[in-house]
């Protein structure tokens, strides 16, 4: 407000034009706020290009796009595509690795930072509890291709250390990445090697939050430890781990491209191969981009309704949800 | 003391998490520094066996993942510093309450968080303009980050608004403010956000690998894959390994030279991350 007292030139000139109305016009604020409106230039042209003119190019899921017709000029051909997708094999597989693998991280991954901040936060002696959480902390910050590069090295056959470990036993060489019996359990440790440490950075700061009272009370009143982080440790972060609940959920539909991709080899595609890794090789690779658009949209709006739903439920039992 | 024995276990499981994290690690390191004989017959657990620098000798010889390195530098460089302008104009244009329209941009960012962009439409959009192989294709589809811009956003709201009208009043334009106030205070922000950036674009993949098949403009991770998937398909074949084995430490080498700058700047990366990650959730 104060603004107009030293823009005299600017409003005042407005203002004699007859727009100094209670509800002042778009003008006035376009003028008085034309420096917030040119800094926003950059990141909105950014999201008006790549997420919204994108939305016109999912057009192509319904036509049978041409790349010299281009969006537009290409025909319409209804839902053939999605014909064509829900009778095919592939894409039950594809969906059904898609939930199952996103499943597995729920069940397994999902818990272990839990369990691990509670682990940390009974550590008393300061310079160790920093140690180990430095070094659980470091994954997080390498890329998969690295981090999978490891996993293939250290589970080779021929040279990896856990085959030789195995060998010290007696155990023939075990061939995890290329079996399908295994390279699930590779996919669901590596995620909790990539995460879990980090994963507790939040948990912790939950659980500094509550109010060191309640334990000073339930140690007056005899109770242990497990009974402790029953009754309140586990109660005060409810709320944290409804909220990462809903992330989790809503992305159901997305296993981490770059995760899966660096993982697989043709030799386990009917248990690795998700949506991610099928549409780049539909499209990007095959150039089908009509069909891949198809199941990119598909993947897309079951994953909007996945979050919706679940940030409803999660609002419901009482634990505020996301928005 | 009696506590302290009663808790030995878990400081021994603990020790143990934190050991078999760091282990895969340390353990291509000792691979990428030993003789292929070691190698081949499965010596090599933490420390280098017959120690040879010549894999990495060899990787220097051939250059092409120094190149790689070089583009990787480059797009973490330039990238970081446009998506720190696209963001922090945004995020402190979005946290002014006397903004017209703030609902309908905000509107704009959540919706990009909740709808995922298909990568078809994404390929084309990049396709028509003109940004196939160039870094251009890295940069732009991943300019600003809708989770980073709304942290920003609420530490610039937790600013104290009397600052801004005191200065208002002393004459000074939302420029002035924006550049002599806002962004000194908001030093510690600023690092944690640029260090997300360009954490990310350091391990940049997916874009890489999606619009840039020019050989001499792949970064550094896209690179490494194309090292490591040779031998991978051919031992598909379960036939016999031992000729794979000189790969073997030129891909331990190539993992190291990938990871090395990260790990070199990790003590003070993870200060600015878990900073960022904490205010960040005072919110959520």
């Amino acid at each position: 407000m104060p603004k107009t007292l030293h823009q005299p030139s600017g409003p005042a000139a407005i203002r004699s034009k007859g727009l100094n109305k209670p509800g002042r016009g778009l003008l006035f604020y376009l003028y008085r706020d034309r420096y917030l409106y040119l800094f926003l230039i950059p990141a909105m042209s950014y999201f008006f290009l790549f997420k919204f003119v994108t939305l016109y190019g999912e057009l192509i899921a319904f036509k049978d796009f041409r790349l010299l017709d281009g969006v537009w000029g290409s025909p319409w051909v209804g839902l053939k595509h999605f014909h064509t997708l829900f009778g095919s094999s592939d894409f039950w597989n594809v969906l059904r690795n898609t939930l199952l693998l996103n499943l597995y991280n729920l069940v397994f991954a999902f818990p272990a930072p839990i369990l691990l901040a509670l682990l940390l936060n009974e550590l008393r002696v300061n310079w160790f509890k920093r140690a180990v959480q430095n070094m659980l902390y470091l994954p997080f910050f390498i890329s998969w291709v690295v981090l999978a590069g490891i996993i293939v090295s250290l589970l080779s056959p021929s040279t990896g250390v856990v085959n030789a470990a195995l060998r010290l036993f007696g155990i023939d060489p075990v061939y995890f990445m290329t079996s399908t019996l295994w390279w699930p359990v590779v996919f669901i440790v590596s995620t909790i090697w990539q995460s879990a440490g980090w994963g507790t950075i939040i948990y912790m700061a939950a659980i500094s939050s509550i109010d060191p009272g309640l334990y000073e009370a339930a140690k007056i009143d005899g109770a242990t430890k497990l009974r402790q982080i029953w009754h309140i440790t586990l109660p005060g972060i409810r709320g944290t781990i409804g909220v990462l609940l809903v992330l989790q959920m809503g992305k159901m539909m997305d296993v981490g491209f770059e995760h899966i991709f660096n993982l697989q080899n043709a030799a386990v595609f009917s248990v690795s191969d998700v949506i991610s890794t099928f549409v780049y090789r539909t499209g990007l690779q095959n150039a089908q981009y009509s069909l891949a658009t198809a199941v990119g949209l598909f993947q897309a709006l079951i994953g909007l309704i996945l979050v919706l739903t679940v940030n409803k439920i999660v609002k419901k039992l009482g634990e505020g949800g996301l928005w | 003391m009696v506590n302290r024995l009663k808790s030995m276990p878990l400081y021994l499981f603990l020790a143990l998490c934190a050991f078999i994290t760091v282990f895969p690690i340390l353990n291509i390191l000792a691979m990428s520094l030993s003789s292929s004989r070691a190698i081949i017959s499965g010596e090599v657990v933490l420390w280098p066996v017959e120690i040879t620098v010549q894999a990495y000798k060899q990787l220097f010889i051939d250059g092409q993942l120094l190149i790689a390195l070089k583009n990787t530098v480059i797009i973490t460089a330039v990238g970081t510093v446009l998506q720190m302008i696209a963001t922090t104009l945004a995020a402190y244009t979005l946290s002014k309450r006397r903004l017209k329209g703030r609902q309908i941009f905000t509107f704009m960012v959540m919706f990009s968080m909740l709808f995922g962009t298909g990568l078809i439409p994404l390929f084309l959009l990049v396709k028509q303009l003109h940004l196939i192989n160039t870094f251009w294709a890295i940069w732009l589809p991943g300019l600003v980050s809708a989770y980073n811009l709304f942290v920003m956003k609420s530490f610039f709201e937790g600013l104290p608004a009397e600052l801004e009208e005191s200065a208002t009043i002393d004459g000074a334009t939302d420029l002035t403010v924006f550049f002599k106030l806002t962004l000194p205070l908001s030093k510690p922000i600023l690092a944690a956000i640029s260090l997300f950036y360009a954490v990310a674009l350091w391990n940049t993949y997916s874009n890489a690998l999606y619009f840039i098949s020019k050989s001499q403009l792949l970064p550094v991770t896209v690179k490494l894959y194309q090292m490591l998937q040779t031998p991978i398909d051919s031992l598909l074949a379960g036939g016999d390994s031992s000729q794979y084995i000189q790969p073997e430490g030129l891909k331990a080498a190539a993992i190291i030279i990938t990871v090395l700058p990260i790990l070199c700047v990790y003590p003070f990366l993870q200060k600015h991350f878990i900073k960022g990650v904490l205010l960040g959730s005072v919110k959520g």
